[in-house]
């Protein structure tokens, strides 16, 4: 993506297109942008596609609320136009946030992007503190056996975890906020998290609120 | 809006494979929430299969023109989710509004082939509507089926309250209203069906029943024999461009536009050549401007041009020419199913973005030239060698070509002639290629097993028994040349089930409900289907299915499917079966003069061709 216009698109995926994977995102995000008319380029060959990147895969079934993806244009389209011609083209559940223009030889999403923020909601009512202590205890062990599709992985908590999780409770609901650090040995999922801490069957929800990027001034988000 | 089943399902979803089949939510749903009457169109597969359905998607466009009309679409879930749904008591649901299955006006079954059947016994019971339609109350759905498989519509009668026989744009319309004159003056279902079969093309099975004689008698007000429904002119029916857009990765993810219907080719084993006659040509402009307003709308990578054979359709070359300089740069492909060898140009490949990537297709079907004239292909082994020639000299690596064992009139050197016809192929191939390429030629060559079908001059032949389609698939893969060909064969196993299923009378339909009780669903996956099963299942009947498979019909004995007129005469059938017998070939009514099938006089239509003549 190193030619032309690179426009940047935070987008999310909520409701029931939380169950769509990441696949199936991309699909639907090349074809709204052929709906939008946008003069996206396409690569070359035999098989010409859309110069589409997106960032990291939200597992199927988890929420996202500012999610990203690059597209290359061949000519300047105002951001405002581009917003109103891709809201019209795509269902509200995973319409665009917001739309900016990027260096068009920055770094990839997928390589940049490297902090996710996620919500945890919780089931049953524990008191507020009872969670933080659970949470605070699975932290204090420094690390985390995790057996995924088969798998054993260790994960170094203060590495997988560069922030200690933050626990709110209003009207009821109790809400985990964790920091989870995303590198090429994967990420800790926060859902496997959260049960090892207080139990299993307690996870009622799991968004990714945010993607951020990781530099010499701390973390920012992409746009 | 009535029982929203959301939260029970959605529950469901984090538990099973490819939640994105049952979550709806697509770009290009038509919802209204306030309809007065509700139609559910189902394929009776997963949504991966269903969504490739041309069909669905026309019947639902037409049902959108009346404005107080709803059209959910129904696919079946798959054994993870159906198995789910039973332990946690969900019945089936519609897509749009997630409303149970069960509570809509009228649920309309797609009959496409016979391996679905036992899948329709399984929709009906997720759903909670009972299994046969004598046993449905006045609160049940009108259950509808139609398709390709109706033409023979004995096997699934029970299971239906109505069945409709050929295009259904019209129709569909027409049996809406006719159900919604009857709910409004209460009429009973028996009052209600019985309405339905003053519609042409409708066929009330419940009006039916075996005469002395061994024919199906008919009560009043149905008519003796059901005449096949058929639209005179396709181009006052323009093809749907908006529809659904999947999500997932379904059969054939991409826009399609139907460019003709019908085919007068008449190849004496395809049903579809007989039962979608006549011909009939959407103009040039017509098709330019559906791709168009379908790619638009829809933002589809990739555009099909769709029929039983585009490369007949008179303006082909000149569509294509608009599209590819329509829809240069814009990363989108065009594609047709596959090729005659006969119309293939290099020209008209070339104007196919998809060639060089998915390769060519061909049919001859049957390797030596009697048996080839004996079906009626009409091509010549020249004119496949001479396509190969051309397509490998103009850059293609790949070709792809189908066979079918099991043919009437086969010998065991038929057979070996596949061979022999393949080797050629090969060696033609390898010498158009230049020597640095040809470690990446492939002759794909698939072999499937020959059904005999209702309607078509192969009407009373009887399915080679299977041991000896064991034995000549086993001589074939001897006779095949090793280098360069990828041998499959379709399963016979599957091929005998359809045989049974495509040829019996009303007496199958307890063999297809036993079987479903015994488990049997999704028969077209190799993963799911159990022949043992099916076989276990007719015996509980009393039903030999080998003997029912390949039992040949004798000329003067009653048919099962009889009293379905599909405008094609007895006579021109039989007339056709015994030419071939004798090798001999009837010419394209297309190309030369009229071959008598009586189509046309019989229904009062005509051939439309869009540019007054096709290439001969």
């Amino acid at each position: 993506m190193a030619e032309g216009f690179r426009l940047r698109v935070c987008f999310h995926k909520i409701g029931r297109l939380r169950f769509l994977s990441h696949l199936e995102t991309g699909r639907a995000w090349e074809r709204a942008a052929r709906r939008a008319r946008l003069p996206y380029a396409v690569s070359q060959g035999f098989t010409p596609r859309m110069r589409l990147a997106f960032g990291p895969a939200l597992p199927v079934g988890t929420a996202g609320e500012r999610e990203y993806l690059d597209i290359a244009l061949t000519r300047f389209v105002p951001v405002a136009e581009v917003e109103h011609a891709l809201h019209a083209a795509i269902v509200p559940e995973l319409g665009p946030v917001e739309c900016r223009y990027v260096s068009p030889v920055e770094g990839s999403l997928a390589s940049r992007l490297t902090i996710a923020v996620y919500e945890v909601e919780i089931e049953g009512g524990s008191p507020q503190q009872e969670i933080e202590r659970s949470l605070v205890a699975l932290m204090g062990t420094g690390r985390l056996e995790v057996e995924h599709k088969g798998k054993q992985k260790v994960f170094d908590l203060a590495t997988a975890l560069p922030k200690e999780p933050e626990v709110r409770s209003s009207e009821g609901r109790t809400v985990v906020r964790m920091w989870v650090r995303m590198g090429e040995q994967g990420s800790l999922r926060p859902e496997v998290f959260i049960t090892a801490a207080v139990g299993t069957d307690r996870v009622a929800s799991v968004t990714r609120t945010d993607l951020l990027i990781e530099d010499d001034q701390g973390w920012r988000r992409p746009l | 809006m009535a029982n929203d089943l959301w939260p029970q399902v959605e529950k469901l979803l984090g538990r099973i494979e490819r939640p994105s089949r049952y979550i709806d939510g697509e770009w290009g749903v038509l919802r209204r929430p306030d309809a007065a009457y509700r139609v559910a169109l189902m394929y009776p597969d997963t949504y991966e299969v269903g969504m490739a359905n041309q069909a669905l998607q026309v019947l639902a466009a037409r049902l959108a023109t009346i404005e107080d009309v709803a059209t959910e679409r129904v696919f079946l879930p798959w054994v993870d989710m159906a198995g789910l749904m039973r332990e946690e008591d969900v019945p089936l649901f519609t897509l749009e509004s997630c409303m149970p299955v069960a509570d809509v006006d009228l649920l309309g079954i797609t009959l496409s082939n016979e391996l679905t059947y036992s899948n329709v016994l399984e929709a009906l019971d997720l759903a909670r509507i009972p299994l046969r339609a004598a046993d449905r109350r006045e609160s049940h759905a009108l259950v509808i089926g139609g398709g390709p498989s109706a033409h023979n519509p004995e096997p699934m009668a029970p299971f239906f309250d109505a069945i409709l026989v050929g295009d259904g744009e019209d129709a569909v319309l027409e049996i809406v209203a006719s159900h919604r004159a009857s709910k409004a003056r209460g009429a009973s279902r028996e009052e209600t069906v019985r309405a339905l079969a003053s519609i042409e093309g409708v066929y009330v099975p419940s009006l039916y029943s075996p005469g002395a004689d061994g024919r199906m008698a008919a009560s009043a007000p149905a008519p003796a024999r059901v005449r096949r429904r058929v639209l005179a002119d396709l181009d006052a029916y323009p093809a749907p461009s908006c529809p659904v857009v999947p999500y997932a990765d379904v059969v054939h993810d991409r826009a399609t536009v139907e460019v003709l219907r019908g085919c007068s080719r008449g190849c004496r084993f395809c049903q579809a050549g007989m039962v979608y006659r006549p011909v009939r040509e959407r103009p040039a402009d017509s098709i330019v401007r559906d791709v168009v307003e379908g790619l638009a709308c829809t933002g589809f990578e990739e555009v099909s041009l769709t029929s039983l054979s585009t490369a007949d359709h008179s303006q082909l070359e000149s569509v294509l020419r608009r599209l590819v300089g329509r829809l240069e740069g814009t990363g989108t492909a065009i594609s047709v199913p596959s090729l005659r060898v006969d119309s293939f140009t290099v020209p008209l490949a070339r104007l196919l973005g998809d060639g060089h990537k998915s390769g060519l297709t061909f049919a001859p079907e049957a390797g030596s030239q009697r048996l080839r004239d004996a079906i009626n292909k009409n091509i010549t082994e020249e004119e496949i060698v001479t396509a190969v020639d051309q397509a490998f000299t103009a850059g293609w690596r790949r070709v792809k070509l189908y066979f079918m064992i099991g043919l009437p009139t086969e010998t065991d050197d038929d057979v070996r002639a596949i061979g022999a016809l393949v080797s050629r192929v090969v060696s033609v191939a390898r010498e158009a290629t230049p020597k640095a390429e040809r470690g990446g030629l492939r002759v794909a060559v698939s072999v499937s097993t020959f059904v005999p079908k209702a309607h078509t001059p192969f009407q009373w032949d009887g399915q080679l028994p299977f041991s000896d389609v064991r034995r000549r698939q086993e001589m074939l893969r001897d006779a095949m040349p090793r280098r360069g060909v990828e041998l499959s064969f379709h399963d016979a196993e599957s091929s005998l089930l359809e045989a049974v299923l495509a040829r019996g009378g009303r007496e199958v339909a307890d063999g297809i409900e036993a079987a479903w009780r015994a488990g049997a669903r999704f028969d077209a996956w190799s993963e799911q289907f159990s022949l043992t099963r099916w076989l276990e299942a007719f015996s509980s009947i009393g039903i030999d299915a080998g003997e029912a498979a390949s039992r040949p019909y004798a000329q003067d004995e009653p048919l099962p499917w009889g009293h379905i007129d599909s405008g094609i005469s007895e006579a021109f059938l039989h007339l056709e079966r015994v030419r071939a017998e004798a090798a001999t070939t009837t010419p394209d009514c297309t190309f030369e003069d009229c071959t008598g099938c009586g189509v046309c006089p019989g229904l009062g239509v005509d051939n439309v061709i869009a540019e007054g003549a096709r290439r001969g």
